[in-house]
């Protein structure tokens, strides 16, 4: 429990400094993005939106330590002003169509990716001296590819020249949003290619790290004792080797995670997918700060939670890790 | 450095110990696989530098040839404005190229900073630093990349190398603290400290040169991700998109709608060229990954398929025995003229499959136990006896091999078997059932994840598959009653347990099917005297009443003369005495078996010098010619270093002993004895 707590502690302590890093990086560049923004829209913006870039950007007539009460205050209400790229659309507005989309992707892509990863991963280095070995150089490339190319050739081939799945978007423009059948079963068919890629992308990573520490742990003392009991080699790979080898790939979730959001956002890019990367990508085009600032902070938050979770997980999977 | 010393203390007599540092660093290159990515990494930094000076045309000049495929002209064809592609590639290589490497050397000199700091500083600062790592660690850097580069708009690759830099220290820094951690603690940094070194120059002197794997890693993996990241900025219109890379080149194709015109090598060749060079630099990094974890070097030698043709030679199928379900009838107690063996090893040979050639580790050994006897192996660390062990049981992993001998087994109802021919099933079956092991150390040879009472569970699920639940939690009770151990210590894990209790439930794990023959690995090694004691008298009290056999294996001669019934001292790989212990105490015939005795202290009987033996154990890689001793033997003459000896026999005192010794080579019996006791103790 004291671990749990220790774990939940440093999270608050990052999720503090990415938040206030998100307050520093605009007073800390250069030029001054807000004057810029608010003589690009010649005088047609309204107040409260001057007033909400002057927020983010820093006005210059109050102190700064007012200005990081009201940007935490602007945190809290989830009021991060209005959105350029999508004007006059609230910026959590924008956030609040496009966050589930990107987060019910990324959930099962990751987990899917993991699983698969880590299981021939396991299989390969328990395996090892035999074909499955070839995994390695495959998937090292695999994993060298950008995302988003491997999208655009996942495009050329299955939409364009076999036209097997939709060329873009999220769902079929005849659906409407909402739980019905037909828009379910649409949105699951327009993110088969885009999970395909992350999947695809992501899974030599999980593979390669699995390999290796099953290798390792396969040199144990106790996975050699395990086939001294004359135990069965199902239990002596999963309840011996695999366990043990999982627990750095647990711990290194969070680098990985770092990875595959950050790819996924470029994917996404590629189909038009009505996500996240998406909207960043509309919102760093026009330079829309308000927006970005927004998206940062939701995916760090994201980004965080998830991160938790896997050393909550950990902490189950490991007994040492629960002593003080 | 620390990785080899850990790669020799992992493979105990595996041929790689004394070769140099150089030579290790040199063995990266013999993969194919390294030595693939690294000719790729190297045309690509060519191409990067001279690229430019050799496209055919300005990457940026607008011509007619609009949206033409490759061709004589443009190799690689054109774009929509009539822009040469191959052009832009080359120039492209050299601004991913750049970013790439100037990310990796500005990221890698910040982790170090960082890292060694901290690592070395501790304290303080040490936590500060670490916190910040772990902070950026998990943030996720991409979308903070491109936020930063938002900021920076049409920024050149000196921006792009900032912010990547920025963003991506923390797990290098991370990495090298934990080594820098380590390596403080070593006995060179601490007697560089000792004596007063400054801070920088045993930093510079005795850490860095330590950590030079790991940050090349590093390293490496920063040029794929900086690559990978510029070309993701790029590709969003993050950077200055005149300036061509490969990312940049994306860019245009995707604005362009190159894909839904059909132009493919628009944009196939820049991927291709971003996924080549980050396999390129992956595979040199498993390379390096190799080299620091020799377990993963090991991996590729020893395969199942040589594993199986060990044994495929003379495998016989033989009806399967029938698990016994009730307790085995106690045995009667050992008497020194019994002639029941248990335990018949037979000219048995392991060798180690090496670069370098074949070692042999275990060298045409043989010995019987009979039941309920103990028999004893000592011998000094790298003579064989683990090896000997472990092949006896068949758990040898590759790179050994048995290449000789046979293993045979005779049950309590006079079935005979041999364990080396054994098929899986079988082997399966009499593992643990007949034969069980206590390993050197329970630290590591008990699952850490797994509690006590399953370890011991899950040997009665695999062999007693009739037991209820109820009848393996009341076995598990009784087991850990046996050794000592209350029974709510069933659902501990190992870390919760003292190193004594650890060691107990070792064996209370090698109880649970009791068996025939019990191997003992060094059980009580690792613990202190007291605890050891208390260990070996529960062990010889647990053979009284439950009658099994036991093979002891320890280097501590004092410990084997009072527990074992009969003595074999094993020398580079092959036992050179074995002699019943009293008989072996009193008089020891081989020069090295009286060199060992010679070298500690009794507790009764006269004052005597400790004399011990000069030199150290022999190479197995470079053995002497004939006996393996006779370098260091204070007895040898002229034939010892021309013949092998034989395990001799001799007769007279308390029973037969053997001795591998010239000395005995001709005489049938002691007629030498008092040759050797004037050269071996005075």
């Amino acid at each position: 429990m004291r671990t749990v707590l220790t774990k939940l502690g440093f999270y608050v302590v990052t999720a503090w400094a990415a938040i206030s890093l998100n307050f520093v990086i605009p007073r800390i560049m250069p030029g001054d993005p807000a004057d810029n923004l608010i003589n690009q829209f010649h005088g047609k913006l309204s107040p409260s939106a001057i007033r909400a870039l002057r927020v983010l950007f820093g006005q210059k007539d109050t102190g700064l330590w007012h200005q990081y009460l009201s940007y935490w205050h602007s945190v809290f209400t989830g009021d991060f002003g209005t959105s350029y790229a999508y004007y006059p659309s609230k910026v959590s507005d924008v956030l609040g169509q496009s966050m589930y989309w990107t987060l019910v992707l990324i959930t099962a892509c990751t987990v899917l990716s993991f699983v698969i990863g880590t299981g021939l991963g396991m299989l390969a280095g328990w395996k090892r001296g035999t074909w499955l070995d070839s995994l390695v150089p495959v998937t090292t490339f695999l994993s060298s590819i950008p995302y988003f190319w491997f999208a655009i050739i996942v495009v050329l081939v299955f939409a364009i020249t076999l036209k097997w799945f939709p060329l873009s978007g999220g769902y079929a423009v005849t659906e409407t949003i909402g739980f019905s059948g037909g828009f379910v079963s649409s949105a699951l068919y327009y993110a088969v290619l885009p999970a395909l890629t992350i999947v695809v992308a992501s899974v030599g990573g999980w593979l390669i790290g699995m390999r290796n520490m099953m290798v390792t742990t396969l040199s144990e003392d106790y996975v050699r004792l395990a086939e001294a009991k004359g135990l069965s080699r199902r239990r002596v790979m999963y309840h011996y080797a695999a366990r043990n080898a999982m627990l750095p790939s647990l711990s290194g979730f969070a680098m990985s995670l770092g990875f595959v959001v950050g790819g996924s956002i470029v994917t996404e890019v590629v189909f038009n997918y009505p996500g996240i990367g998406t909207v960043l990508f509309k919102a760093a085009q026009s330079a829309d700060y308000p927006l970005m600032s927004a998206i940062f902070l939701l995916i760090t938050v994201l980004v965080l939670v998830a991160n938790l979770l896997a050393d909550v997980a950990y902490v189950f999977l490991d007994p040492r890790t629960r002593e003080s | 450095m620390a990785v080899q010393a850990a790669a020799v203390a992992e493979a105990d007599a595996a041929p790689e110990a004394s070769v140099s540092p150089s030579r290790l660093w040199l063995r990266l290159l013999r993969s194919p696989l390294t030595c693939t990515g690294l000719v790729i990494t190297v045309v690509f930094l060519v191409l990067g530098v001279i690229g430019p000076w050799i496209a055919p045309y300005d990457p940026s000049s607008v011509s007619h040839a609009v949206t033409e495929g490759p061709s004589g002209a443009h190799l690689l064809g054109t774009t929509q404005n009539g822009q040469d592609l191959f052009s832009q590639m080359l120039y492209g290589a050299r601004a991913s190229v750049l970013v790439g490497f100037g990310s990796a050397v500005v990221t890698t000199v910040l982790s170090v900073l960082v890292g060694v700091t901290a690592g070395y500083l501790g304290g303080l600062g040490d936590e500060l630093l670490s916190l910040l790592a772990n902070v950026f660690l998990v943030l996720p850097s991409l979308p903070l990349t491109i936020i930063l580069a938002a900021y920076l708009p049409h920024s050149g690759s000196l921006g792009i190398i900032l912010v990547i830099s920025v963003t991506g220290w923390a797990w290098g820094a991370r990495v090298l603290r934990a080594q820098t951690l380590s390596l403080r603690k070593r006995d060179f940094v601490e007697a560089a400290r000792a004596t007063g070194e400054r801070t920088s120059r045993i930093i510079l002197k005795d850490i860095l040169p330590n950590q030079v794997a790991v940050i090349a890693a590093s390293f490496l993996g920063t040029v794929t991700a900086a690559i990978l990241t510029q070309a993701s900025l790029a590709f969003l219109g993050l950077t200055d998109v005149t300036q061509w890379s490969w990312g940049t080149i994306l860019y245009w194709a995707q604005v362009n709608s190159a894909l839904l015109t059909g132009a493919w090598w628009w944009f196939v060749p820049a991927g291709l060229a971003i996924a080549l060079l980050g396999t390129a630099l992956s595979l040199v990094n498993f390379g390096i990954d190799e080299f620091i974890n020799p377990r993963l070097r090991q991996a590729g030698i020893g395969t199942k398929k040589a594993q199986r043709a060990q044994v495929a030679g003379h495998r016989t199928r033989r009806p399967r025995r029938t698990a016994r379900t009730g307790p085995r009838p106690p045995a009667a107690p050992f008497t020194p003229d019994s002639t029941d063996v248990v335990l018949d090893v037979r000219d048995l040979r392991v060798e180690y499959a090496g670069e370098g050639g074949r070692v042999r580790a275990v060298d045409d050994v043989s010995f019987t136990l009979r039941r309920g006897e103990v028999l004893g192996i000592a011998g000094e660390s790298g003579s064989g006896k683990s090896t000997l062990a472990y092949a006896i049981t068949r758990l040898h992993k590759p790179p050994a091999e048995v290449s000789n001998g046979e293993v045979r087994y005779t049950a309590a109802d006079g079935t005979t078997v041999d364990v080396l021919s054994m098929g899986d099933d079988e082997l399966r079956g009499f593992r643990w059932e007949e034969l069980s092991i206590v390993f050197q150390s329970a630290m590591h040879a008990l699952n850490p994840i797994m509690r006590i009472g399953a370890q011991i569970e899950d040997v009665l699920t695999a062999h007693r598959p009739h037991m209820s639940a109820q009848e393996r939690a009341a076995r598990i009770v009784e087991l850990l009653g046996i050794v000592g151990i209350p029974a709510d210590r069933a659902d501990s894990y190992p870390h919760e347990l003292s190193g004594g209790m650890r060691q107990r439930a070792m064996i209370a794990v090698g109880l649970a099917l009791d068996p025939e023959i019990i191997v003992m690995d060094e059980p009580t090694t690792a613990l202190d005297v007291v605890i050891q004691r208390q260990i070996i008298a529960k062990i010889m009290e647990l053979k009284d009443t439950l009658g099994f056999s036991v093979v002891f294996i320890t280097h501590d001669l004092s410990l084997l003369i009072e527990l074992s019934d009969t003595i074999a001292v094993m020398y580079g790989g092959r036992i050179v005495e074995m002699a019943a212990a009293a008989d072996f105490y009193h008089r020891p015939r081989h020069p090295y078996s009286r060199g060992l005795l010679a070298s500690f202290p009794t507790l009764g009987g006269p004052r005597r010098e400790l004399t011990g033996i000069v030199g150290s154990p022999p190479d197995l890689r470079r053995m002497p010619s004939g006996c393996a001793f006779s370098p260091r033997c204070p007895v040898a003459f002229e034939d010892c270093s021309a013949r092998e000896p034989a395990l001799y026999r001799i007769e007279g005192g308390g029973g037969a002993a053997r001795a591998a010794c010239l000395l005995y080579a001709d005489a049938g019996g002691g007629g030498t004895e008092h040759e050797l006791a004037r050269g071996g103790t005075q």
